[in-house]
């Protein structure tokens, strides 16, 4: 029952080595190129030895870009510190204002509940291209355009219905008898939610935490419309480099090396918690 | 003053009513069972006695205070969930400490009575553990220790015993008694299981579809139960019941069970002419192998051993299927067949068969 | 010569798991069942009764032994091969037919006329009450409906044999009792070889020929509900079995003219050497140290050598049990009748040279029963 011929096995391992490749080939790619100038990158046909170089890395964190046509001022440092700034801030907001939302989603039955929390969910699948204009227009009126403040209020959009669901699912799963015991035993119902709940739904708070993080970092489109220069973060940065003198194909991979870096890192770091969370979204959604 | 009181308490869900004008009183130090099929209601009126639910209608007093709108954390009752609802986080002497850790108990007061009631129930060994790690029977002692440790005055159980195997449900059946009595507080305990309400109960309150049927105590119930829908919940197998109209004759009242005439005590007859049912407990129907005066025709087709007595199925002339038990004998079992049945006089119990209630026997 | 329907010969059955150390749940487990009998698997969670049953199924392999049917190896066929029916939890009922239709549909290989089936039909669903809610679909019965029909099910059709995984577990106290009588009516009856898995006592004593008590993997007993409560082969049969289950403690052994059992901070039994055997005496022979045994439904109350008192006296209808404090632990008695004592008091006991079990204090085997050896 438990026997897998030779052949099945190799055919599986020739499978996975075949999708691993096509998934991480391209990150390969970019880490290869963002060692690499320019002309060795548009070299044909392209070799995988080269000798590998700083100068790229050098330039993005000097903030000045060597190029045919002079020396440009890049900003990426800047953007770099923008993209943890409004993820974390808005990560931290929506996280003070959904976890206590999905606790009373969960516990309290009041009226309409379901259609509040279900439109909430609806931002999600909202494309942002639908609300982009009347927000900058209701952000000039309200001289929101380009502060940190108008962006992380935006980042809600992206921030909150997901820690809403997946923290709401959480609390679910709590039995609330739990929470029963330990009000009868003396407790009032705040003690209850911060001693009860939001314990034993940590590993749901770390899960959506981290996937607002990520969603927010990756975010392109209101950054791009409601901000400018110096309030954008790393997703819009890059286009800096597509310069009037070309490309600069090594700039943007070392850009993209770094911009992807930290989030990679923290999905590595926590992807169990990630799955649960994701998966646990899709179900209770 | 009782020591616990409903008044008129109602409850309703989506689903329907669950509880029906309820009303009960407690004496202090007194242990009532509060009994029931699954669904009949019990849970709910713990929960509303803990504050966990609101009341629809009515109002509860404990100690005298109205409490009908105090939260729970305010009540001061000591409560064990039938799941037990351990906090999971938490090791179980912080489970045990918790309502001290409420009143905001002294560390050395904390130690001293969470040691008490550990070593109590025989749990001081493991309260450095993680409830996971614990076996159903620690966890439920673990419950019990905190709902116990901060001496309540009112003590709600939640059917504690379900979720535990037989063996160890029956040695808690035998120690709980004198645990609960030594703790001095008011038990409300709630049981599916007769034999369990039967042990433990000074009284027991009977709810049936959201309203009690009976509060008596236990012996009491089980010989004069109120109704059928009671007499049917007591007794293991339960109790036969055989829809009868009695009928007048010179040697009293008389009634018919598979093609026989066979008398009832005098005292019953106040119950000629009414449709009845009669309720034969199986312990006594007596089997013969030769018929007497007022024994009924019946065919022995199963006997199947229950612990020390044997359960034998009966099957009447008229086709009507009844149990009766006898201890069990060393002999050979009992032949498959033809025997005779009557059963005792005296322990018969006979109920309207419109209304349930039971006919008491009246003396002439 | 006994007709054997079905044989397992040394069977064991070993779990692998990952990164985690293997558990042996069936540990050389050797046993014959003859055509006709039903037989329970008895024990606690854990003990590799249900494991057994999935083995003879045929939904676990077996990892070492073998297991035939009427002579006729099927440790290695796939279980619809096997000749079985059986009634399993989580061998549940087909969603998208009727309750009627799932029973039909097990008679589908007997090849029987619509009119024969209907009957079939209409006989086992009479037995499980489930009469009216034939016409029904799974997913709108309850838990207790939904196991009757899985029940009948499974023995509305001619098989070798009968496999039920705990048949009654979600039906009331009141409908067990007249289920389990017709249900072994129609077993006795039909001759059907059955054998059912139970963590529950009464229900194997009413419905089984011979139990087989298991735990920790391993067989402790097979035999009738009778033999395991009047002739225990161990210690854990003898405080596994009976409701109450068996008093036992242990005891310093004096065997000379007389015999004495002296327990610890206890009471002190005597028997004249009259009163046991000479094979009895001479099977405790020297031992200083032994377990004694007592059942509850053979302590005599009122008069005897000893006194003790009462912890808790419960009338339960149709018994009493009576529990006293007896060397530090609860020395339970049950009687037919109610006993007018009351806890705190104290009363006397005795117990007869024909009720004293006696088994080895290192093995836990039996070494007598009363008057006979073990």
């Amino acid at each position: 029952m438990e026997h897998t011929s030779l052949l099945e096995k190799t055919l599986r391992g020739a499978l996975l080595a075949l999708i691993v490749i096509f998934f991480l080939f391209p990150i390969f790619w970019i880490l290869l190129m963002s060692f690499q100038t320019n002309e060795e990158i548009l070299r044909i046909p392209p070799s995988l030895f080269f000798t590998p170089t700083l100068s790229n890395y050098a330039a993005l964190i000097t903030g000045k870009l060597t190029t045919a046509a002079g020396t440009l001022d890049i900003a990426f440092m800047k953007n770099l510190w923008n993209s943890v700034l409004l993820s974390t801030a808005s990560v931290a907001i929506a996280l003070v204002l959904g976890v206590p939302a999905a606790y009373a989603f969960a516990r309290f039955k009041f009226r309409l509940g379901e259609d509040i929390a279900f439109t909430l969910l609806s931002f999600r699948f909202a494309p942002p291209l639908l609300v982009l204009l009347p927000l900058s227009l209701y952000f000039q009126d309200l001289g929101l355009t380009d502060t940190y403040t108008g962006l992380v209020w935006v980042y809600q959009l992206i921030a909150l219905p997901l820690i809403l669901w997946i923290v709401r699912g959480y609390f679910e799963d709590i039995s609330p008898d739990i929470e029963h015991a330990y009000r009868v035993a003396g407790h009032s119902w705040w003690r209850t939610f911060t001693r009860i709940a939001v314990p034993l739904a940590r590993p749901g708070i770390a899960a959506a935490g981290l996937l607002a993080f990520i969603f927010c970092w990756n975010n392109f489109v209101f950054a791009l419309i409601l901000a400018s220069a110096d309030k954008q973060p790393v997703t819009v940065g890059a286009l800096a480099f597509v310069t009037a003198s070309g490309i600069q194909y090594g700039q943007i991979a070392a850009a993209i090396v770094l911009s992807v870096t930290p989030t990679l890192a923290l999905a590595l770091y926590a992807q169990r918690y990630l799955v649960e969370g994701l998966s646990l979204g899709a179900v209770k959604g | 003053m009782a020591s616990l009181e409903l008044r008129s308490v109602s409850k309703a869900f989506k689903t329907g009513k669950v509880l029906d004008d309820v009303s009960l009183a407690a004496d202090e130090g007194e242990i009532i069972c509060v009994f029931g099929p699954s669904g009949a209601g019990k849970t709910v009126l713990l929960r509303l006695i803990a504050g966990v639910e609101p009341v629809d209608d009515g109002a509860i007093l404990l100690e005298g205070r109205d409490v009908t709108d105090t939260a729970p954390e305010m009540r001061g009752v000591g409560m064990a969930f039938q799941n037990f609802a351990l906090f999971p986080h938490l090791s179980a002497f912080d489970n045990v400490a918790s309502p001290l850790t409420a009143r905001r108990a002294t560390p050395e007061t904390i130690r001293a009575k969470v040691g008490k009631v550990a070593s109590l129930l025989k749990i001081d060994h493991v309260l450095g553990h993680a409830p996971r790690e614990l076996s159903n029977g620690q966890k439920q002692r673990t419950a019990l220790a905190r709902a116990l440790v901060a001496d309540p005055k009112i003590l709600l159980l939640d059917d504690p015993l379900r979720n535990v195997d037989a063996k160890l449900r029956y040695e808690m059946r035998l120690e709980l008694p004198a645990l609960l009595r030594s703790s001095g507080s008011t038990v409300l305990y709630v049981t599916q299981d007769y034999k369990e309400a039967m042990a433990l109960g000074d009284r027991i309150a009977v709810l049936l579809e959201g309203s009690l049927a009976q509060v008596a105590k236990p012996a009491e119930i089980y010989r004069e139960p109120a109704s059928l829908g009671v007499a049917r919940l007591f007794g293991d197998p339960a109790i036969n019941l055989i829809p009868v109209e009695p009928l007048a004759s010179p040697s009293g009242p008389k009634i018919g069970i598979g093609g026989a005439s066979l008398s009832l005590p005098a005292s019953y007859t106040h119950a000629i002419g009414k449709h009845c049912m009669l309720g034969l407990r199986p312990e006594s129907i007596l089997l013969g192998s030769h018929p007497s005066p007022e024994s009924f025709d019946v065919d022995l087709v199963a006997a199947t051993p229950l612990n020390e007595k044997t359960l034998l199925l009966l099957r009447t002339a008229d086709g009507r299927e009844l149990l009766a038990s006898e201890p069990s004998a060393d002999e050979a079992p009992r032949r498959h067949g033809p025997a005779y049945a009557r059963f005792d006089p005296s322990a018969i119990l006979l109920f309207d068969a419109a209304s349930g209630r039971r006919i008491a026997p009246q003396s002439a | 010569m006994p007709d054997i329907a079905l044989s397992l010969n040394n069977v064991d059955k070993v779990y692998q798991r990952r990164g985690r150390p293997p558990v042996h749940a069936v540990k050389a487990l050797s046993m014959t069942v003859e055509r006709g009998e039903i037989v329970a698997l008895l024990g606690s969670s854990g003990c590799g009764k249900t494991s057994t049953l999935r083995m003879i199924a045929g939904f676990e392999a077996v990892s070492n032994g073998d297991i035939a049917i009427a002579a006729r190896r099927i440790d290695q066929l796939p279980p619809a091969r096997r000749g079985v029916a059986m009634a399993f939890e989580g061998y549940s009922l087909y969603p998208p037919l009727t309750v009627r239709d799932n029973i039909a549909f097990a008679l589908k290989s007997a090849r029987l006329n619509a009119k024969e089936v209907e009957k079939s039909v209409a006989e086992i669903s009479r037995l499980v009450e489930i009469e009216e809610i034939l016409d029904r679909y799974p997913s709108s019965i309850s838990g207790g409906q939904q196991q009757r029909a899985s029940l009948a099910r499974a023995l509305v059709r001619r098989a070798d044999l009968y496999l039920l995984d705990e048949p009654m577990g979600q039906l009331e106290p009141q409908l067990r009792a007249v289920l389990r009588a017709r249900l072994k009516s129609l077993l006795v009856e039909r001759r059907m070889t059955s054998i059912f898995v139970t963590h529950d006592q009464t229900e194997a004593n009413a419905l089984a020929d011979r139990i087989a008590v298991m735990e920790g993997g391993l067989l402790q007993q097979f035999a009738s509900q009778k033999e395991l409560r009047e002739k225990p082969a161990n210690l854990f049969v003898a405080t596994f079995i009976g409701e109450p289950p068996m008093n036992v403690f242990e005891a310093a052994v004096e065997n000379r003219e007389s015999m004495r059992f002296a327990v610890k901070d206890g009471p002190t039994f005597d028997f004249a050497s009259a009163e046991l055997p000479p094979n009895v005496r001479q099977a405790i022979g020297g031992r200083d140290r032994a377990v004694i045994g007592i059942r509850p439904h053979a302590i005599r109350l009122g008069a005897g050598a000893n006194e003790a008192r009462i912890v808790s006296n419960q009338w339960l209808g149709d018994q009493s049990h009576l529990a006293m404090d007896v060397a530090g632990k609860l020395l339970v008695a049950v009687s037919h009748k109610p006993i007018a004592a009351k806890a705190g008091e104290a009363i006397r006991y005795g117990v007869g040279a024909a009720d004293l079990h006696v088994f080895d204090a290192a093995t836990a085997a039996a070494v007598s029963h009363g008057l006979e050896t073990a």
